[in-house]
């Protein structure tokens, strides 16, 4: 570990190297560099010339520097530096006991913690040194020593405590069991967090290890951070974050969750730099705060990162203050006793008793009430006002009823301006009724409450009708005027009830309504711990429902989680696991961090200790990258160097070879780069599929006999030039192909010579064919035979080269075939013919049946299929009447030989070719004059 | 000293270049008509008549015998037909014999940056061409220990091919040989050996009373010494190397001492009443041809043949 770094070296002592770093320097000032050499004729001048005293000419200071972090980076590598080198220990004999701090500060970076025990129980393994682990935490058991490997199933066991450490208790097994071991190597994984009693426990584990070796793990990893004192004050919740360690800022979130884990809100934190502790604001309307059951630290999984909230955040007191003086006289007519009655179930109502309203209200604000209310009272005088504005200003809600007393007196204190005096309805003097309640403003609080029909108001103050009535009315009566009226002031809100609170003036004091009113409106005001006055406390106890674990997250409790009474506001413990107890409305929060608890760094000086911290990563060897940069400064030297010496000067002296050597290099460098480069050039069916589909071609199968092929080959060629000749298309060199592996797509017509005797291609050549065929190809068989052809009917069919077809045939799906029709389709693509002569004359031209004609469509001049014959079939060798020799002779004589017969060959292989380029188009080209006529030309 | 093996390569490509170059630079500028002071007396004879009266066998003219000259030299045969004195004239058939020499040694084959020539190529271009322009002038040239002296038409190609064929150690000085009293030497070189062996080759040429011309041909970079830093200069012959540490604070020693070389030779060369010029190849190759051709053309004598040749010409017409 390297200056808080973490570094380390698996041979320091090789850094001892370094010290030869300044005779390095020494020698390499000292060296000059090697001179440029120039070959100068004159040098016989020089010769004569005394050499002046001159300063020698050294090494860059740059050169030198170079240098020298080359040496110092090898020297560096060769002491083997690891990155998050694992945790040391200083001997390898002893055993080894890992304390382990598994309070709730260890949670936050458990991993790390249980990593670095991990390593050092596999270091201990390798060592053949036994383990024992002694979590802090769990005082109970004894210590007892283990095997590494059973030290490792133990530790993946150990789970962090929800609560505070309470490493004191420790030290009495852990004394027993130093004393029965006394050669033990001591390794604890401390979370650096001293909760109070931190030192006391210092000086304990001093004496009690004694002289034996200590290495305190410690920092390396973040910090924890713990929530304290969360406060839901009049303006806003508030929640001090706590650290232990000072010096950096640090910032994150806290979030607040209801009791169902919904979000609520998050409240930022950061501190400064000196800053044990901050605080986050939830800046969050009260309605909103209220729900608040749990706080939490962002990203920070530990038990002390969460405040939990009860009802105890949530239950208000409210201050009620009347202004009439005779109320303790009929206590049960008074309006604080109706008012009491309706506030108590969900309120600490304090009552103001037998002091002036401006004394009361100072007293109240005193106690940091959230919410006052005023029955009657007719105004509040000199200072006791002033803070009053303010405390509503402040957040404070402040709700007042209407009195003979508030009718008769100017106030500011209330939302909207009143007339002197009051309204009397149904009264003798009046001709209305008294007035039930009409309902609530929308945008109120009472919204959504159901209307009452059993209110009356016999009398009230009424409001100043003003532009601003309408709005800050809340509940209205059925003639229109307004029964509450409300005003928001600063943060807080001033609510006035324009009757009594008491059964004078009204029924509503007597209502269902007035308590979810008064419910609702307190529900308006913070939650502030008021300043304890008067709590007996109930002493009853409530066992745990839920509670925390030590990374902060809810769980069923434990059989040893015991009842807190209720009311506990202590810290928790092993026995008082953080989390809620109690029934679900009643439920009381159990914190890990007391409000006054504060964090403290541990100091662990006055153990003598070896210190480590933390690893947050795998070691990682830096001999590599070290190495390679050396490397790369040697290259950098190198260059240097070779300019130094005129090194480009030299270079173009000898610049053919070195160029070409350079190039070569290049070349190489790049093909060994891009093994892709070869990829990229055309694989033979690609290159095949180029060249036969950038221009039409005529092919023809090669069947493996070389004369058959040389005639295949000099007769399409011969087809081509006459082709080229006689019609537009010029077509490419013909191109021989293999069924079984080239794609046969790319040719409209394969000339397929048949050799007698020939054996039947392999599958995948007829799956080819087939495919070939029926996507609209045409195969032309020849077999060459007609010669052969035993005389008589039918002869022809048993001829060789027609019995070897019909072999190849058996394994294809061939349509019906028949001889030519005269009026086939294929007589007149381009050349009217009659036969189709090859070298032979007497062969017959076999193509796909087409359909007779029908009855009702009269016999055209030309039939066709509906498409193009798949499949023709000749024995007349059309090839080889085709052959022309490369002086553009004849190759082969013909049978029986007529001049006309060649050139009616040509035309025959003319036709072939147009029918199976153009197909069935000529068949409908008799179509066109009926076409032309109709269109009226 | 061992031939380095490249420089056959470097001398063919330059012999080749020089051809053309010779010939291309011997175009520009007249006939290079010798000088004659001392040709009068002289015994070999050209192969071809000089087109001049002079000393020969053929007969060239009859000129009108002028009063003075010795009256041995009337040709009574001629002089009977009419009342005037006639002397014969014969065709000059003397030929004067130059032998040039072109250093070949490896220091010649140095060219600075930048500098299309290396002093090799300019010594045989110019080489060359004073030959090529010679020899149409008549007079026989000849490399000294290469080639003898010939006046072929085809001066530059026999030149070129001796120098192609001869393999041997080059030298940067001629070898020593005994020329003949009447003939001249041409010395192209860079002259950077040691000042006593110069000296030396000078004294021995002059010996006989041969007269010469010495060129040093020279590099820009070997005047100025352009050199800074950390240099180790290394003499191309094998003479050895030296460092200079700071090469820039040794320009001026340099320069003092390539001053005091030239002087030294200049010493030579004027005490035997030889000429020395120093070219450098950053000028034009002409530029040297025209001062040989001016010097070789025009001595400082003034008693050539060519005068005495034109006086009597004048006389013979009048």
């Amino acid at each position: 570990m390297i200056g808080g770094l973490p570094l380390g070296f698996a041979q320091p002592l090789v850094l001892l190297g370094l010290l030869s770093l300044p005779v390095l320097w020494w020698l390499l000032r000292l060296i000059p560099p090697r001179p440029r050499r120039i070959s100068f004729p004159p040098t016989r001048m020089l010769f004569d010339i005394v050499p002046k005293e001159e300063t020698p000419a050294r090494t860059p200071w740059w050169l030198t520097l170079l240098r020298l972090t080359l040496a110092g980076l090898v020297i560096i590598a060769a002491a083997g530096p690891l990155w998050n080198p694992p945790v040391a220990t200083s001997s390898r004999a002893a055993p080894l006991a890992i304390l382990i701090d598994d309070g709730w500060a260890a949670a936050a970076a458990w991993d790390a913690r249980i990593r670095t025990a991990d390593e050092l129980i596999a270091r201990a393994e390798a060592d053949n040194r036994g383990v024992a682990l002694v979590p802090l935490s769990e005082t109970g058991r004894d210590i007892s020593m283990q095997t590494p490997g059973a030290a490792r199933v133990r530790l993946k066991q150990i789970k962090p405590k929800p609560h505070t450490l309470e490493r004191g208790e420790a030290l009495a097994p852990l004394g027993r069991f130093l004393a029965a071991a006394p050669d033990i190597e001591l390794v604890w994984l401390s979370d650096g967090v001293d909760m109070g009693r931190g030192q006391e426990f210092i000086e304990a584990l001093s004496r009690t290890i004694g002289s034996r070796p200590i290495t305190v793990v410690e920092g390396g990893i973040a910090q924890p951070h713990a929530l304290a004192a969360a406060d839901n004050a009049a303006g806003a919740l508030s929640v001090k974050v706590l650290r232990a360690q000072t010096g950096g800022s640090d910032t994150g979130i806290v979030h607040a969750l209801d009791l169902k884990g919904l979000p609520l809100g998050d409240a930022p934190f950061a501190f400064k730099s000196d800053e044990r502790e901050t605080e986050a604001v939830l800046d969050l309307p009260v309605e909103i705060r209220n729900d608040v059951a749990r706080l939490e630290i962002v990203s920070e999984r530990s038990a002390g990162a969460v405040q939990l909230l009860d009802k105890r955040w949530r239950r208000r007191t409210v201050g009620v203050i009347s202004g009439s003086s005779s109320d303790t006289a009929q206590p049960l007519l008074g309006s604080t006793f109706y008012l009491g009655r309706a506030l108590n179930p969900f309120a600490d109502v304090r009552l103001a008793e037998g002091a002036a309203p401006a004394d009361a209200v100072a007293r109240f604000l005193d106690q940091n009430l959230p919410m006052l209310i005023l029955a009657d009272v007719g105004n509040v005088a000199g200072e006791a006002h002033d803070r009053l504005t303010k405390w509503i200003d402040g957040g404070g809600v402040l709700v007042r009823f209407a009195g003979p007393r508030l009718a008769a007196t100017d106030d500011d204190l209330v939302p909207v301006k009143l007339r002197r005096g009051g309204r009397i309805l149904g009264g003798s003097l009046s001709w209305e009724q008294p007035q039930q309640l009409a309902g609530f403003a929308r945008e109120s609080p009472f919204n959504g409450m159901a209307v009452p029909n059993d209110v009356t108001v016999n009398r009230q103050v009424l409001a100043e009708p003003d532009s601003v009535l309408t709005e800050r009315t809340w509940a209205t009566l059925a003639d229109g005027t307004p029964l509450v009226t409300a005003q928001r002031r600063g943060k807080g809100v001033i609510v006035l009830f324009h009757v009594t609170a008491d059964t004078r003036w009204s029924d509503l004091p007597l209502s269902g309504a007035f308590v979810e009113m008064l419910k609702r409106l307190v529900s308006l005001a913070g939650s502030t711990i008021a300043t304890e006055t008067n709590t007996p406390g109930r002493r009853e106890a409530v066992p745990a429902t839920r509670v925390l674990d030590g990374f902060g997250a809810f769980e069923p409790p434990p059989a040893t989680a015991r009842p807190v009474p209720a009311g506990f506001t202590g810290r928790a413990s092993a026995d008082h696991p953080p989390g809620f107890y109690g029934p679900p409305e009643g439920l009381i929060a159990v914190n890990t961090l007391a409000p006054a608890d504060r964090m403290a760094p541990l100091d662990v000086s006055a153990l003598n200790a070896r210190r480590e911290v933390y690893r947050l990563g795998e070691p990682q060897d830096l001999r590599g990258p070290i190495f390679l940069g050396a490397l790369l400064l040697l290259l950098a030297d190198a260059m240097v160097v070779f300019w130094l010496a005129g090194g480009l000067v030299a270079l173009g002296r000898r610049r053919r070879a070195v160029t070409a050597s350079i190039a070569a290099a290049m070349l190489a460098a790049c093909l060994l780069a891009s093994p892709h480069a070869q990829a990229q050039a055309l694989s033979p069916a690609d290159d095949f599929a180029m060249k036969s589909s950038v221009q039409t071609k005529l092919a023809y199968v090669i069947t493996g006999d070389a004369e058959v092929d040389a005639i295949s080959k000099a007769g399409l060629q011969g087809l081509t030039l006459f082709l080229a000749q006689r019609t537009a298309l010029e077509a490419g060199e013909p191109v021989g192909v293999d069924p079984a592996r080239d794609e046969l797509a790319f040719f409209p017509l394969i000339y397929w010579p048949v050799v007698p005797g020939a054996p039947k291609p392999p599958q995948i050549a007829l799956t080819r064919i087939d495919a070939y065929m029926k996507q609209g190809g045409s195969i032309l068989f020849d077999t060459r035979d007609a010669v052969d052809a035993p005389p008589g009917p039918g002869g022809e069919m048993r001829a060789p080269g027609m019995m070897t077809l019909r072999t190849i045939l058996s394994a294809l799906d061939i349509p019906e075939l028949e001889p030519l029709p005269r009026d086939h389709v294929l007589t007149k693509t381009f050349f009217l013919l009659k036969d189709f002569p090859g070298r032979f004359s007497n062969g017959q031209l076999w193509v796909e049946a087409t359909p007779a004609d029908s009855e009702e469509e009269p016999s055209r001049p030309a039939r066709a299929g509906d498409g193009v014959s798949s499949i023709l079939i000749t024995s007349n060798d059309l090839a080889g009447a085709w052959a022309l020799r490369p002086d553009g002779q004849p190759m082969l004589p013909l049978m029986p030989g007529e001049a006309r017969q060649r050139e009616f060959a040509f035309r025959a292989g003319v036709n072939i070719v147009m029918y199976a380029l153009t197909g069935n188009y000529k068949a409908d080209q008799v179509h066109i004059p009926a076409l032309l006529e109709r269109l009226g030309q | 000293m061992a031939v380095e093996p490249g420089l056959n390569d470097i001398e063919t490509s330059a012999v080749k270049q020089a051809t053309g170059g010779g010939r291309t630079l011997a175009a520009t500028v007249p006939r290079l008509i010798l000088e004659a002071r001392r040709v009068a007396a002289t015994v070999i004879h050209g192969l071809h008549g000089r087109r001049r009266a002079g000393p020969g066998e053929n007969f060239w003219q009859y000129r009108r015998f002028s009063s003075g000259e010795p009256a041995a030299r009337v040709d009574w045969r001629r002089s009977a037909r009419d009342d005037h004195l006639y002397v014969r004239e014969q065709e000059w058939e003397a030929s004067h014999t130059v032998w040039i020499w072109p250093d070949r040694s490896p220091s010649m084959a140095f060219a600075s940056a930048l500098l299309p020539d290396s002093k090799l190529e300019r010594a045989l271009i110019v080489g060359f061409a004073l030959a090529e322009v010679l020899v149409q002038g008549g007079e026989r040239v000849g490399i000294p220990g290469l080639m003898r002296p010939t006046a072929n038409r085809n001066i530059i190609e026999k030149m070129a091919e001796a120098i192609l064929h001869d393999r041997e150690e080059r030298a940067s000085l001629p070898p020593s040989f005994v020329p003949s009293p009447l003939a001249e030497i041409v010395m192209l070189s860079d002259l950077w050996a040691p000042i006593g062996d110069v000296h030396k080759t000078i004294a021995q040429l002059s010996a006989a009373g041969t007269h010469g011309h010495v060129v040093q041909i020279v590099d820009p970079a070997e005047e100025t010494f352009p050199y800074s830093g950390r240099i180790e200069f290394v003499e191309p012959e094998g003479a050895g190397a030296i460092t200079a540490g700071r090469a820039e604070t040794w320009r001026s020693d340099y320069v003092a001492r390539v001053a005091r070389h030239r002087a030294d030779i200049r010493a030579e060369t004027d005490r035997l009443g030889w000429t020395f010029a120093v070219h450098r190849t950053d000028r034009p190759a002409s530029e040297l041809l025209l001062v040989l051709h001016s010097r070789m053309g025009a001595g400082p004598a003034g008693t050539g043949i060519n005068r005495w040749h034109a006086l009597g010409q004048t006389g013979g017409a009048a």
